[in-house]
């Protein structure tokens, strides 16, 4: 089985809007050379998300890491109810998903680890690291 | 004939796009290759540039393009009868919109994730930049001038969707807020917000909001547009707040409406049983706008929507895995649109009535067809619902509530990114001051769809929309045409066969010219004073954006086929033509 490790964005890095004609981060499809005002909208917690991402592909890379937004429910919601539903049973599994969309959360396996803030990025690739070991084990 | 035995057939009529079509321009045109570096792993960074699983990308992808758009178009043109709407949603989405949202991916991939714009700037012209900008400054002023008209007609017509709305605003900013300072899950708070929502839906129908005796009270004679002044007051605060405060607690709960309503029109459709009491082929009066070319360009989003490339090519670009991923996410993402717009043909032509006779009634000319499109989606919705034992009262309101809260996430964004395309035009201009001031490019992005929306106003609700919908729906194709002209010079030299984006292209190309020069001498041998001073010179522009487009597409074509700027796999060959590296 492929180990998975899901980054939920920050909840402040904000890039999707929904709708045809006026959805998505389409800044980036507009503007050519990034000139426009966008620093409200920066957001350092996605720096230590990236930093986070960055070590963990860096140190392991046999683990398979995505990034997803809170919003997306359409992945967020089948994949951990799936992953934990099978060890867990159905109320652990709703509980989990429902945790999973706190964003800036670290997910192995469909299971919340914890946040990148409170981990930060070596104690999320320690717990990682860990769990790794604890399955090849 | 039964609307669920039609949604199967057009179901299974995508699939095989998917399966054959989209198959043959992955491996034969656009020669996608699994070993690819793509610019995710390339240039990754974490933060934009993140290999992802293409269900999640595709998840993004979709909700970023599907919304209220696909309604609009298809409830008007059901007017020449659903044969023809259908046919063009169908076969638009397997070879234009599969061709255009999945090429302008498969370019970007091949162009460092660089958005279509800039690419038009290398593989077409310097020109073709500036062409860009002004096409999508055109179709973002008319895309908010008539998503006001839509949400200020609902409003008027649904008073009880009124409180819904408008406490959607205040719920959403305090689910982002609580979400952001509390550090807590999102999903309970967000389903705890749609169901507050729907609670108001009652409230909302105990109480609705009339605003005619204000409207009379301050002289102004159509309610419609003192809500259209409302709403852009209000988007020029919205566009201003940073995408986490408002637009993603909106859009959050936005995408679990969207969901629900899926399910209630396919759930709704199958219990009921609703046979579509339209006809195939409408007799239409003699004075109507004719079938071609206006079909072509009311139904805009749903069968290509030129919007697509500018999600596919800016953002989607950056986050594919694997360059065959792009087949997947930007062919489905058409054939996601394309099923929202069956959808709306259905809920206009099975839905929303029990006979033929009433069905006429709904639709005995253009201009009501134009001015009732959306209202008859919505009571065609709460007919679905109301299968589903919901009361129809409280149906139409729960379905007037859908579209408008996707119509006014259309518009908040719509309004964010006019104020960017503001900043770009007047960097390109040399008035800096311009593009570096929020406000002043707030007012400019508020002020010109403002004035859109109201100078047309005074005429009959139905003219007024629909003139507005069909200048849109010309500068969406634009768009589209120049995304598919990046798309097809781009195959061209890699000496492949360019002709699955050369034939959309020049059918879409040959619709909007065409349309625009009928619709200008409309427009100028009429009696009133906005179209002769207002509408008439926008389409002339609009019109010789058209034939621009044309001859750099004819001059690039030309000139791709004499050059070979690409390797045989799609790469630029010349270091010069790819600086995307320095861009982004």
């Amino acid at each position: 089985m492929t180990t998975r490790v899901v980054l939920v964005r920050p909840w402040r890095d904000a890039r999707v809007g929904s709708s045809c004609c006026g959805g998505g981060d389409a800044r980036h499809g507009i503007c050519f050379d990034e000139r426009v005002d966008i620093s409200t909208e920066h957001d350092a917690e996605k720096d230590l998300v990236a930093q986070v991402y960055l070590r963990l592909r860096d140190e392991l890379p046999d683990v398979d890491v995505q990034i997803v937004g809170a919003e997306n429910t359409a992945y967020l919601v089948p994949t951990v109810f799936r992953a934990v539903h099978r060890r867990r049973g159905v109320r652990a599994a709703l509980a989990e998903v429902n945790r999973a969309t706190t964003a800036g959360s670290v997910l192995f396996n469909g299971e919340r680890l914890g946040d990148v803030i409170t981990l930060g990025a070596g104690g999320v690739v320690k717990e990682v690291r860990r769990r790794v070991a604890q399955i090849a084990g | 004939m039964p609307a669920i035995v039609v949604a199967a057939v057009v179901g299974v009529l995508f699939f095989l796009g998917y399966r054959y079509y989209s198959a043959y321009l992955a491996n034969r045109i656009y020669a996608l290759d699994p070993a690819f570096v793509t610019p995710a792993h390339q240039l990754t960074d974490g933060v934009d540039y993140v290999p992802t699983n293409k269900h999640v990308v595709f998840g993004h992808h979709f909700t970023s393009v599907a919304g209220a758009a696909p309604i609009v178009g298809p409830a008007i043109a059901v007017f020449w009868g659903w044969g023809p709407a259908l046919a063009w949603i169908v076969l638009g989405t397997i070879f234009a919109a599969g061709v255009h949202d999945f090429g302008s991916l498969a370019v970007s991939l091949r162009h460092r994730a660089r958005n279509i714009g800039s690419i038009a700037h290398d593989v077409i012209s310097t020109r073709a930049r500036t062409l860009f900008l002004l096409i999508i400054f055109f179709l973002l002023t008319l895309v908010n001038a008539v998503f006001a008209v839509v949400i200020g007609n609902l409003f008027v017509a649904n008073p009880g969707a009124v409180i819904p709305i408008v406490v959607e605003i205040p719920i959403a900013i305090f689910i982002g807020q609580y979400i952001y300072k509390t550090r807590s899950a999102a999903l309970v708070p967000s389903l705890v917000g749609v169901a507050l929502l729907y609670a108001l839906i009652w409230v909302g129908q105990q109480y609705p909001v009339d605003i005619a005796p204000l409207s009379e009270a301050i002289g102004i004679d159509n309610p419609r547009n003192l809500w259209v002044i409302l709403l852009f007051a209000y988007t020029f605060v919205a566009s201003r707040l940073p995408v986490w405060m408002l637009l993603q607690p909106r859009d959050y709960i936005n995408s679990h409406q969207l969901f629900i309503a899926l399910g209630v029109i396919g759930l709704g459709m199958l219990v009921g049983w609703n046979q579509i009491v339209a006809p195939v082929v409408n007799d239409v009066p003699a004075d109507s706008p004719s079938i071609f070319p206006f079909l072509f360009i009311t139904i805009a989003c749903g069968a290509i929507s030129g919007f697509h490339s500018l999600v596919s090519s800016g953002t989607t670009a950056k986050q594919i895995d694997k360059e065959t991923d792009a087949r997947y996410v930007g062919y489905m993402g058409a054939v996601g649109e394309g099923s929202l717009a069956t959808g709306a043909v259905l809920a206009a032509t099975a839905g929303v009535v029990a006979s033929r006779a009433d069905w006429d009634a709904l639709y005995p000319d253009f201009n009501t067809a134009s001015g009732g499109a959306v209202g008859n989606f919505v009571n065609g919705v709460a007919v679905f619902a109301n299968n589903l034992l919901i009361p129809l009262d409280l149906a139409v309101i729960f379905a007037a509530v859908v579209v408008i809260s996707f119509a006014a996430t259309t518009m908040d964004t719509g309004v964010r990114l006019q104020r960017y395309i503001v900043q770009e035009i007047a960097e390109v201009a040399g008035w800096h001051r311009l593009a570096r001031n929020l406000t002043w490019a707030s007012l400019v992005a508020v002020a010109v769809p403002l004035a859109m929306a109201l100078i047309p106003g005074g005429g009959d609700a139905g003219y007024t929309f629909g003139v507005l919908w069909r200048l849109f729906g010309t500068t969406n194709q634009l768009t589209a045409g120049l995304a598919l002209t990046v798309v097809a010079v781009w195959v061209l030299r890699m000496k492949r066969n360019p002709l699955p984006a050369v034939v959309p292209l020049v059918f879409l190309l040959a619709m909007t010219t065409w349309a625009l020069f009928i619709q200008f001498w409309d427009f100028v041998e009429a009696e009133g004073r906005s179209e002769r001073f207002v509408l008439a010179p926008l389409d002339g522009i609009i019109f010789v954006l058209a034939l621009w487009l044309i001859v750099e597409a004819a001059m690039a074509l030309r000139k791709g086929a004499a050059r070979r700027e690409y390797d045989d796999m799609g790469s630029p060959l010349d270091a010069d033509v790819d600086t995307g590296e320095a861009r982004q």
